[in-house]
Order: C-alpha cells, then structure tokens, then sequence
C-alpha cells in the first residue's frame, strides 16, 4: 500500500474539496441507483418487510391480488396450512366460505402463528379462521423477529401514506444485498412446485405441491418426528380461538393427516396424535371453536402424501373437500 | 441509536452536523455546545428514556464534587478533600454496584447462605460503566489539582459527547474538554471530514461484514450447540475472538470518525491487539483507554512497583481481576481477570529471569492464551466454556473434506473423514473467512496506520465507498458488544 500510494501520489492526489465532492456524488449516485434497484425489486419480488421469505410473498401476493374486505375466511399454519388445504378447492366446495385466503407462513410454530393472527385486522369481514396444525409444529417456542403487524397490515392494504412507504423501501434499501441474492435465488427455489419452498400461489394464496416419485426427499417420508409438544403451543391455541371467540369469528382447529405406515410402525406417534387432538378438540370446546382430524377422519392412503405430514396437490383437494364440508356443517348450511 | 443504523446515519449525524457547523458559523458557540449536549441526550434516549435522569444526575454530582476539589468553589470547605474523594468515588461506585452487580450480590448470597433472597433484575443503564470511570478519573485528578476551571457547559459535552458516550474509548478530561473550547474547531476542517468518513465506512465495514459474520459462528458453537466435536471447538473460540475485535473496533473507529467530523480527536483504543508477542503487549495494543485507566487510577494508586516484587505481582494481579469485574457481573469474568493476572505476573518473572523466546512462538502462545481466555469473556457460565475448552483439547476429531485425502491412514486411530460439522456452511467458505481475516489482522495496516497515511486521493476514496457499501448489508443489524460493559 505504501509504494502504491507513493506511486500515484502526485497523480491521485486531489483537493480536499474536490475529494468531499466527487465522494458525495458517488454517495448520491449510489443512494439513486439503490431506491431505484428497490423499486424495481419489489414490483417483480417480495421486499423483504419481515424476516420470512413466505410472508414477504404473502404480502406482496395480498396487496397486488387480494380484496381484503371481501376475505371471510383465513387459512393459517405453517407449511401445513399452506400446502395442505387447497384454498380454491375450499371455496368452491364450501357454501359459507366464500372467500378464502390462506396467509400460512413455512415453517410457523404455534407461537408465530399467534402473531401472525394479529393481521386478521386487516379483513374487515372475517368470519372464520382455520388453523391447520399437527403435533410436529407445537415442540417450539419460537417468535418472528422484528414482526411489526401494524405496518403489514398498511402495507399490504396499500394504505401507507408517501412517506411511510419511502420508508419501507429505504429500509429495504438495507437489505440490498439480501435483495440480490433473493433475486438470484427465486426462481430455482421458489418457483419449482416440485420443491417445499415452492412459493407459487394459487389464487387464495395455497401452495399445492407437486411432489412425487423421486422428487420425494427420503427421511421426510421415512421418519417420524418426535412426540414433542410444548405446553405453551397450547397456550397459544387457546388465546388464539378465546380471541376469535370474542370478535364473532369462529376459530377451526384442523389436525392434518399423518402417514399411516409411520403411525401403524411408532407408538410416540399414536400417542403424539391422540395428545394433540385430545388437548385442541378440549380447547375448541371450551372457546367455541371446531375441532377435526383429518388424520382420522380420512386415513389417507401413501398417494396422497408429498410426505410423512406434508400432503400433495391431490391430497390437499381432498383434504379442503373435507374441511369445507366440515364447515358447513359446523355453521349448518347444507353442502353444495 | 446505533451508528450501524439508518436513523443513525441518514439523520441523526447529518442534522446533528450541519446544526452544529451552522450555530458555530453565526459565532453562537455557546448555543452550539448547548445544542451537542442536548443531541447526545437524545442519541443516549433512543434506547430508553428512563436511563436519562442517572447520567444527568451522576453528572451534577460530579462536577460539583470535582469543582469543589479542585477549589474553584468552596461550599463544602469544611470537608477535608479526601473526605469529599471518598464521597465522589463512593457515590460513583454505589451507581455502577447498585446497577450492575447487585443481583450478582444476591446471587452469591443465596448460593452461600442458602438464603432466597428476590434478584432485583435492574436493567443496567446504557454506558454507565464508561462514564462513571471517566467521571471517577476527573475527580482523582481534582483532588491532585490537576484539572484547570472547566464550565459545566464543556464538562457536559465531556461526559455526554455522543460518539464516546456508549462504549468509549475511555477518554480523558485532559484530552477532551481543551478541544471542546478550542475555537478553532468550531470551524469545518474538509479534511477532518474526509479522514472522519473514511474510518467511519472503515469500522462500519469491521462491525457489519466481518464482526457480524463471525458472531453467527460463534453464537452457534457457544448458544446453540450441546456438544462441539475438536474443529467446531476451534472454529467457535476463533469466531468469538475475530467477533470481539472487529467489533469493538470497529466501533471505535466509528466513534473515532464521527468526533473527527467535528474536529474532535478521540483517543486510540487499538493497535493491532493480535500481533501482540506477550501478554503486556497486547494489553498496550487492546482497549488502550482502559489499560491507561486501569494503569492511572488502579494500578499505581495500589503502589505500581514502586514497593517490591511481591506488591508489584499483587498490584498487577489486583488491577486485572478488578479489570475482569468491570467488563460484567459473573464469575466468568472474574476468572478472566485472573488469567489475564496470572498471564502478566508470570510474563513479568520471565522477563525478570532474563528467558527468551523466538518472536514467532511468542505471537502462537499468546494468541492462543488470549483466544482461550476469552471463552471465559463470551461464555453465559463455566459450563459453557468448558464444552468449547473440552471441544478444543478432547473432541472428536474430524478431517474436512477438503483435506480429507491426506489423512486417509488417520481412521485407525479413530478419526473420521469428511462431513465435520452440522453447524456450519460450506467448509471452503469457513475456511477462506479464516484465512482472510488471519491475513487481515497479522499483515495490514491498522486503522490508525491508515489514518496516519491518508490522503484525499482517489484510493482513499475508493476505499471510503467500497466499506460504506456495508451499509447495503445492515439487515442483521446487531449491538455491539461492548455496550453490555
């Protein structure tokens, strides 16, 4: 470094003045080209405005396609939320859902999904909310990071005013490289529907997957997951449907389907179902919310399965078939 | 506030700047300090407004105990001086005690009495460690009168000036409130800008890519996982270790910047620490404002060595268990302390003995002291850092793919080859990190070697915006370290 800046000191020299200008027309340049990237960004991507690629596709998904005072009915979860109940198949099926939306979240544990019920302030018209769930999202204490439910929901109603929505972009802005990468990254992992980042909405906001044969990831299918749960998943249940209960809306709790060999091959995780469905259906009676099993009511055969909890398109159809019958029933209007 | 922040760097600094410059240009210098006062309550505010009433507080007690050593006041004059000395320390210790050790206190008792006595759980305010040590020194040198009148205007922006204010350097009445009255820094210096912008982007760059790159791996080895196999051991400690350093360094070259901005000089606090050859080396190469704190106000109060080998070891060995206590409330940081004690009583008998040794074995063992030591430093408790100690010396030993070829004849003895860690990325990846960062730290210049070699050339320049593009990268925006001290 020495001889380099002996070598190019008479050369690269300049004033001091000149040097703070050229240096902050470079800033601004940069400052210019960075907005602009942002802009471009979040008209063909998901600005990341959580710490969650999938809810940042939700939202994007909401605020460009989405009438949010029409919506009646929330699916919500983790991947099984999003993958296993097809929401199209839901609304057509069911007459009192008319209007799903499915606002699930990858990887969501009870708590989070707690969270992300706090943008049900965003449907004016809410009438129900499904929560599909199995025992393997209840083991963990885990909460979004830096989840601001209040600035999401403007977001996604496009009810930011001009500077908080120059705001969001100069924040995204701090993500730029993470930008980049997401860019670069999007099509292969999230556009294949053949894999469980698959991002590709359906028009309620469902990500049927089109996982089969040898798409098939092998432990996923073969393993049983432990029988944890957290007492305070339940805890999060119960707050979630008494909060329901208390704004007029009914609350579903839907366990969704287990690979039958695993069941008939482990012990922990008959018992694992039968605690899960035990512990929900109680507190669905107590807030007046619904509990179904699909694991029992459809005992769904291998084809169906993309994996050990996780179901495939086909398999979805038939569980939002169930689910949608389910509601009418519960709500008593005949089925279509 | 964070200086790693967006509010920080887009609108607080540059308002807070040009505010500043423009009372300064209307000759209202005065109003103009008034005004970095009140800025820096507001910077320290932003976290939590209710940590305001203590700094304001310890300040007015200060500078009224100091004024009054010093003699320029005489309300208390029927005190003697040492008597109001021990008031001022005393209030002073009391503060930081009260806030940052009482629940170790009771911890403690507990433990020992098997009493159950309710842990407060104080939430310790934001820098107070840093400022009671700074004030502290200001009284010691009233009472040696050796501090000139100073108004209470200059000695607030002493005390509260925003870019020391969180996490030092520890600086000095001394050093400081001369510049806060000299006139002529009231005036814009370009090139103080320029130099300012500079190590600003250069410890942005320490603190966002490499300091938070490492604290991934760290966090992983120490918080994450239950048992570490020899190579995740090591790749643990040397991330904490990489973690620390460009992390509270970078933050001071950011501190060290932003005063530049405004023509004020802020001490040095690194000088290339892992270059050090013995454990006083380092200690003159790490956190240097605390090592002269500790030297000024512990050590040779104590007696130095000016009364015998055995008080020399004992005063020596004081100073860095006090050193260890002050960094945090836990026994972890006590045993620091000792070691680093320990490491600079024997390092002086060496010396006494007249032993040698080959510089580079010098640099290997202490580095590897240091990197050791600081398992202590990071870990939550002992049983922590003897996983990542057991980890090191007595894990399973694993060969990276990577070198896997070379070590084929290994299995016998027990070692596996290749998948090493499920903790980690890419090995090629990791290991490039470490390379770089090795080469970083033992063969570049320094921050203050290149702030004694800048120039207003298009090199610096290029330099200034390639590490101000960290601010792209901001997203795992975290706190420094050293604002938990």
């Amino acid at each position: 470094m020495n001889l380099y800046i002996l070598i190019f000191k008479e050369r690269l020299d300049l004033k001091t003045t000149h040097y703070l200008k050229i240096l902050f027309s470079m800033f601004t340049v940069i400052g210019i080209f960075s907005m602009g990237y942002v802009v471009y960004f979040s008209m063909h991507y998901p600005l990341p405005v959580s710490n969650y690629i999938s809810l940042d596709a939700k939202i994007k998904f909401i605020r460009e396609n989405i009438d949010v005072d029409k919506v009646d009915t929330l699916i919500v979860g983790s991947s099984l939320g999003l993958n296993n109940i097809n929401g199209e198949v839901l609304d057509k099926t069911s007459i009192k859902a008319s209007s799903v939306l499915n606002i699930s979240v990858y990887g969501s544990a009870a708590l989070e999904v707690e969270m992300l019920l706090e943008l049900t302030d965003a449907f004016p018209n809410l009438k129900r909310i499904i929560y599909s769930a199995q025992y393997s999202d209840f083991p963990h204490e885990w909460y979004y990071e830096n989840y601001d439910s209040e600035m999401l929901i403007k977001y996604m109603r496009d009810e930011l005013n001009p500077i908080e929505h120059f705001l969001v972009m100069f924040r995204a802005c701090n993500n730029l490289f993470f930008c980049f990468k997401r860019q670069s990254e999007w099509r292969n992992n999230h556009m294949m529907k053949n894999k469980f980042t698959y991002l590709g909405f359906d028009s309620t906001g469902s990500v049927p997957l089109h996982i089969y044969g040898e798409d098939i990831i092998g432990h996923r299918w073969r393993g049983a997951q432990p029988n944890i749960q957290n007492p305070k998943s339940f805890e999060a249940v119960d707050r979630m449907s008494k909060r329901a209960q208390k704004k007029g809306i009914k609350f579903y709790l839907i366990q969704g389907p287990y690979r039958g060999p695993l069941v008939e091959k482990h012990q922990f995780v008959r018992d694992a179902l039968t605690h899960f469905a035990k512990r929900n259906a109680a507190i669905m009676k107590k807030n007046d919310g619904a509990f179904l099993s699909l694991h029992t009511l459809l005992h769904l055969d291998d084809k169906y399965f993309a994996d050990r909890t996780h179901l495939n398109d086909l398999g979805s159809m038939v569980a939002a078939k169930a689910v949608g019958k389910f509601i009418d029933k519960t709500e008593n209007i005949q089925g279509k | 506030m964070l200086f790693n922040s967006y509010e920080f760097i887009f609108f607080f600094l540059p308002i807070t700047f040009f505010i500043y410059f423009y009372l300064n240009k209307k000759h209202w210098t005065q109003a103009s300090k008034v005004f970095l006062v009140l800025s820096s309550l507001f910077f320290y505010a932003w976290w939590n407004v209710n940590y305001l009433p203590l700094i304001l507080l310890s300040m007015f007690i200060n500078y009224g105990i100091g004024r009054e050593l010093s003699g320029f006041t005489t309300m208390f004059k029927r005190y003697a001086p040492k008597v109001l000395l021990s008031i001022g320390i005393i209030f002073n210790l009391a503060l930081l005690g009260y806030f940052k050790y009482s629940d170790f206190f009771i911890i403690n008792l507990n433990r020992v009495f098997h009493a159950e006595i309710v842990l407060w759980n104080l939430a310790l305010p934001l820098a107070i460690s840093f400022y009671t040590f700074q004030q502290i020194a200001y009284l010691v040198d009233s009472y040696r009168k050796e501090t000139k009148e100073y108004d209470f205007l200059n000695y607030a922006v002493f005390v509260t000036f925003f870019p020391q204010l969180i996490a030092g350097p520890i600086v000095h009445h001394a050093d400081m409130m001369p510049q806060f009255s000299n006139l002529k820094n009231k005036i814009k210096n370009y090139h103080n800008i320029a130099l300012g912008l500079f190590i600003f982007s250069l410890g942005l760059f320490k603190k966002v890519i490499i300091a938070d790159t490492f604290a991934v791996w760290a966090t992983q080895g120490f918080d994450v996982a239950e048992k570490l196999n020899m190579l995740e051991a090591w790749v643990t400690s040397l991330s904490y270790t990489f973690q620390l350093y460009f992390d509270f360094s970078g933050y001071t070259d950011m501190a060290i910047g932003i005063a530049l901005l405004f023509n004020i000089k802020i001490p040095m606090n690194f000088f290339s620490p892992y270059k050090a050859t013995s454990i006083q080396d380092f200690w003159r190469r790490w956190h240097i404002t605390l090592s002269r704190f500790l030297k000024d106000y512990i050590y040779i109060p104590l007696g130095g060595n000016r009364k015998g080998e055995v008080r020399t070891y004992t005063n020596l060995f004081t100073t860095f268990v006090l050193g260890g206590i002050w960094h945090g409330a836990g026994w972890t940081f006590v045993f620091w302390g000792i070691l680093h004690g320990l490491a600079l009583v024997a390092h002086r008998l060496w010396r006494k003995l007249g032993f040698k040794m080959h510089s580079l074995l010098a640099w290997f063992i202490t580095f590897n002291f240091i990197n050791i030591a600081w398992i202590f430093f990071r870990a939550v408790n002992f049983e922590s850092a003897l996983k990542v100690l057991k980890g090191m010396f007595f894990g399973d030993v694993i060969i990276p793919t990577l070198v896997s070829k070379y070590f084929e004849g290994m299995k016998e003895f027990g070692w596996t080859l290749g998948n090493w860690s499920k903790l980690y990325m890419s090995e090629s990846y990791l290991l490039w990190w470490f390379i770089a960062t090795f080469m970083v730290i033992l063969f570049l210049p320094n921050s203050m070697q290149l702030k004694n070699k800048f120039k207003t050339n298009i090199f610096f320049m290029g330099l200034t915006i390639l590490f101000f593009l960290s601010i792209f990268m901001l997203y795992r925006k975290s706190e420094f370290i050293y604002f938990n001290f």
